[in-house]
């Protein structure tokens, strides 16, 4: 075997095992970002999906939050909307999802920082929603705030981050790194 | 052969890593200077050796880079900012942009930026100020200033 195709082979297997062993053993960081991945996946909705498999994700929802999840939603042109708990979450979604014809969700450039004990986080994101049949979409940053429940990262809160409103500068945590 | 592939993904993956950032323009807050659906790159480098400058239009981060706004700087650290009756007034002065060609009828009331803050604006007026997104933004926000 020639030397390049076999230094080509080792970088790959090298590769994969990293991926693999990323896969079987996440660090905390890849648990939350892999769930919230999910969790898009679960509220996104095929055009052609009926009201049954519809609810059954609706429902499903409840594994990703905390019975007193908060969520404050203030996006530019809509009304500021606050929801308490994980029942008038889930009605909500059920609700908005019966509604629209399919709707992709997209939770993309996941910043997860945790606490010096890995026992919660806050994940700095920005979602993405593209209803079925239009052409624009909606983009919104979030940050998600977590906490390790049963050695299941449960959603506690999220808060709409007004992208062009801060009042002072990022704290050293929230700037990624490459800029 | 392989060599040459392999420097040449190597020299794109950094350029786009630190050099230029390609961009699809979505969206018609940057009427009439940019159209929906345009190409453009962002220039990382462009403030490496100096601060931004009124006027220039520059890509803003979200939560990262796969979606970014992109917006003109209308005011710089400092500065006080306000519309009355569409004109953007900078410390009290109407600044003329020549950018622009609709007029509108926004007010906002006076804000001094604070230090690192800079104040960005689309140059589409026509839509309703309060479907237009605008604001604030801190300096490591910006990610760098389009090339054309």
């Amino acid at each position: 075997m020639k030397k390049p195709v076999r230094l080509i082979l080792a970088v790959a297997v090298i590769g994969l095992a990293i991926w693999g062993w990323r896969v079987w053993f996440p660090g905390p960081q890849n648990a939350i970002r892999a769930r919230l991945l999910k969790l898009a996946r679960t509220v996104s909705v095929e055009p052609g999906e009926g009201a049954i498999p519809r609810g059954l994700k609706a429902q499903s929802l409840g594994d990703y939050f905390t019975a007193d999840v908060v969520i404050n939603l203030e996006a530019r042109g809509f009304d500021t909307r606050e929801l308490q708990g994980r029942d008038e979450l889930m009605q909500a979604v059920m609700g908005a999802m019966q509604h629209v014809r399919g709707l992709k969700v997209e939770f993309l450039d996941i910043n997860v920082t945790l606490d010096a004990g890995d026992q919660s986080a806050v994940a700095n994101l920005t979602g993405k929603a593209t209803v079925e049949g239009e052409r624009d979409f909606e983009v919104q940053e979030f940050n998600f705030k977590l906490k390790l429940v049963d050695r299941t990262w449960l959603i506690y809160r999220i808060d709409t981050v007004k992208t062009l409103s801060q009042t002072t500068a990022l704290r050293p945590s929230q700037v990624p790194v490459g800029l | 052969m392989l060599a040459r592939i392999v420097v040449l993904v190597v020299a794109v993956f950094l350029a786009r890593a630190y050099v230029v950032l390609p961009i699809h323009l979505r969206g018609t807050s940057m009427l009439p200077t940019y159209q929906d659906g345009g190409v453009n790159f962002v220039n990382r480098l462009a403030y490496a050796r100096s601060e931004p400058k009124r006027g220039d239009v520059v890509a803003i981060r979200l939560a990262g880079q796969s979606v970014m706004y992109l917006k003109r700087i209308v005011g710089l650290p400092g500065d006080t900012v306000a519309f009355h009756k569409g004109h953007l007034l900078i410390n009290g002065a109407v600044v003329e942009e020549p950018y622009l060609n609709s007029g509108c009828d926004w007010e906002i009331p006076p804000e001094t930026l604070a230090p690192n803050l800079y104040y960005v604006v689309g140059d589409n007026r026509s839509m309703p100020e309060k479907l237009h997104e605008k604001g604030k933004t801190p300096r490591q926000r910006i990610v760098g200033r389009v090339l054309w």
